[in-house]
């Protein structure tokens, strides 16, 4: 069941049902995917309300299909989006890495389940490497939002149709099946972000004008070189102006818990568990995963003591905190497979062993 | 201050459906809530569960292996959640649909006929789960009845409002039910 939304009243809903009604809000103006376990609820909710609006909803015959409508929906100029999970967004890789060469402004939702493989459908973080790293070939870099909340999931993906737009890039916000699953007071605001004009690339008709090509293909050397520096100045321009993340109790903290998305709200009890026992624990919480917020860990650590990141996958992020901390303090994990993130108990517990 | 309620059942009970009046009806007290389903490979007569935490702060674990009220609509889910009730704690237990049984000295048992109430008295047996709300908002004090028939229109779409008066009354019932009565 889904509560009426309406801007500036509180209504209890789902993660996934805030997706969709922020992407709407957002301006989205076309909807393809394929249903998969623990998301579904996007497409079922935007398969409605777009027609309700007259905007586009094609319920796809692949993920491969879905991706690709995107790509070719945001070629002419308008938001586009897709939602999908795991095992059904490796499928996406290929199409991705299109869109970055491409310069188009995808937005893509990703409701992480557990893997490897078809894996099953309870929450999980094991999708970090596919979302950050990418699996589609080439230099490229997905900007990647990462809420914890529901208020957040809405709020985020305001976020990603303007960093998408702004940026021309694709981008990612990675959820996973607890946050789809579960449901939260949410308050909808209007979409907060400036309109971002495209009218000098999007292909919208060539009357009046020459023809323009949008394709990822540069035969010659040097054009390709040119391209990726240009590509990658962009980046450095992404990580200067966007990185965000959240800190609690860091400004005395021996120790740094280091989590994203969901688990982060177990870390946080977990760390007002360990301040109790008179352990001195902050709460460093990135909400973009890239940009990393690579310059801040690093300054941290010149007085941390220890950081812990929390996952529930084998170890992912911890290896981008090694990075940003670059030796300067050891850098520590507590993980679990797959499931709901540990209890603040069970962290504190670990927290314990490993100092 | 967190408090943690779980509902469990079987699937087809509105075991779901009264967690979700629950965390509106603490949404409308102005409190941070979550309400989190086991979701999984379920079917219809199979078990299910939903957890609704009530904090003043942000909540932090939404999925939880203790609570301080649990509602038991079956003998599947009281056999399970019995051990799960924080001590101090409450379980409502269907006596309907479940064997009058204490096993532990340390929490409250509330034993109450939901399933034959709801027959007898409302005329529908899917009116328990509302019901068990009503035995709830009595034992547990935390939230009110008023609040929980607003909840109600929240959480009941446009074209079945007119089953909110029904509602209203099974949650009165099972608000007013004489809880030694066993």
């Amino acid at each position: 069941m889904v509560a009426e939304c309406v801007e500036n009243k509180k209504v209890l809903i789902k993660g996934n049902f805030a997706i969709a009604q922020a992407a709407i809000n957002a301006g989205c103006e076309c909807y393809f995917g394929y249903p998969i376990t623990p998301q579904s609820e996007i497409g079922e909710f935007m398969s409605g309300k777009m027609q309700e609006l007259g905007r586009a909803y094609v319920s796809a015959e692949s993920e491969l299909a879905a991706i690709n409508m995107v790509l070719g929906a945001c070629s002419t100029g308008v938001k586009a989006m897709s939602s999908s999970s795991s095992c059904a967004v490796a499928l996406m890789q290929e199409a991705l890495s299109y869109a970055t060469a491409d310069e188009l402004p995808v937005v893509l939702v990703s409701v992480m389940r557990g893997g490897p493989g078809l894996g099953n459908i309870y929450p999980s973080q094991g999708d970090y490497f596919q979302s950050t790293k990418g699996g589609g070939n080439g230099d490229y870099k997905l900007i990647v939002l990462a809420p914890s909340t529901v208020q957040e999931c809405a709020d985020l993906t305001y976020k990603a149709f303007y960093l998408a737009q702004k940026y021309k890039n694709p981008t990612v916000l990675l959820a996973d099946g607890l946050l789809g699953q579960m449901m939260e007071p949410v308050e909808f605001k209007p979409y907060p972000y400036p309109e971002i004009d495209n009218s000098s690339w999007a292909l919208t008709g060539a009357k009046g004008r020459d023809g323009r090509i949008i394709r990822s293909y540069a035969p010659l050397a040097d054009n390709q070189c040119e391209f990726l520096e240009k590509l990658y100045e962009k980046y450095r321009k992404i990580e200067e102006n966007e990185t965000e993340w959240e800190e609690i109790g860091t400004e005395d903290a021996d120790i740094v818990l280091v989590s994203f998305g969901s688990t982060s709200r177990n870390v946080k009890t977990a760390a007002k568990l360990c301040r109790q026992k008179g352990l001195k624990v902050g709460v460093f919480r990135p909400i973009t995963l890239f940009p990393f917020p690579n310059k801040r860990l690093n300054e941290l650590a010149d007085r941390v003591k220890k950081f812990i990141t929390v996952e529930v996958n084998m170890g992912q992020m911890v290896n981008d905190v090694k990075l940003a901390v670059n030796g300067k303090a050891p850098v520590e994990l507590i993980h679990k497979g797959v499931g709901a993130p540990p209890s603040p108990e069970d962290i504190m517990s670990q927290i314990e062993e490993l100092i | 201050m967190e408090k943690d309620f779980i509902i469990a059942g079987f699937g087809g009970q509105g075991v779901l459906l009264a967690g979700e009046v629950l965390a509106n009806g603490f949404m409308l007290d102005d409190k941070k809530v979550t309400w989190y389903p086991s979701y999984g490979a379920e079917m219809r007569g199979g078990t299910v569960n939903c957890t609704v935490v009530m904090s003043e702060d942000e909540v932090s674990a939404v999925q939880k292996s203790q609570a301080d009220y649990i509602i038991v609509l079956n003998q599947a889910s009281f056999d399970k959640y019995e051990f799960w009730v924080r001590k101090g704690g409450a379980i409502i237990v269907n006596s309907s649909l479940a064997a009058i049984s204490r096993k532990r000295e340390d929490i409250n048992y509330v034993f109450a006929p939901i399933t034959q109430m709801a027959h007898d008295k409302l005329g529908n047996i899917k009116m328990s789960n509302i019901l068990a709300l009503g035995i709830l908002a009595k034992i547990s004090g935390v939230i009110n009845l008023s609040t929980l028939e607003n909840a109600l229109n929240n959480v009941i779409p446009a074209h079945r409002k007119n089953l909110i008066p029904k509602n209203v009354e099974a949650l009165k019932l099972g608000y007013e039910y004489d809880l030694l009565k066993v």
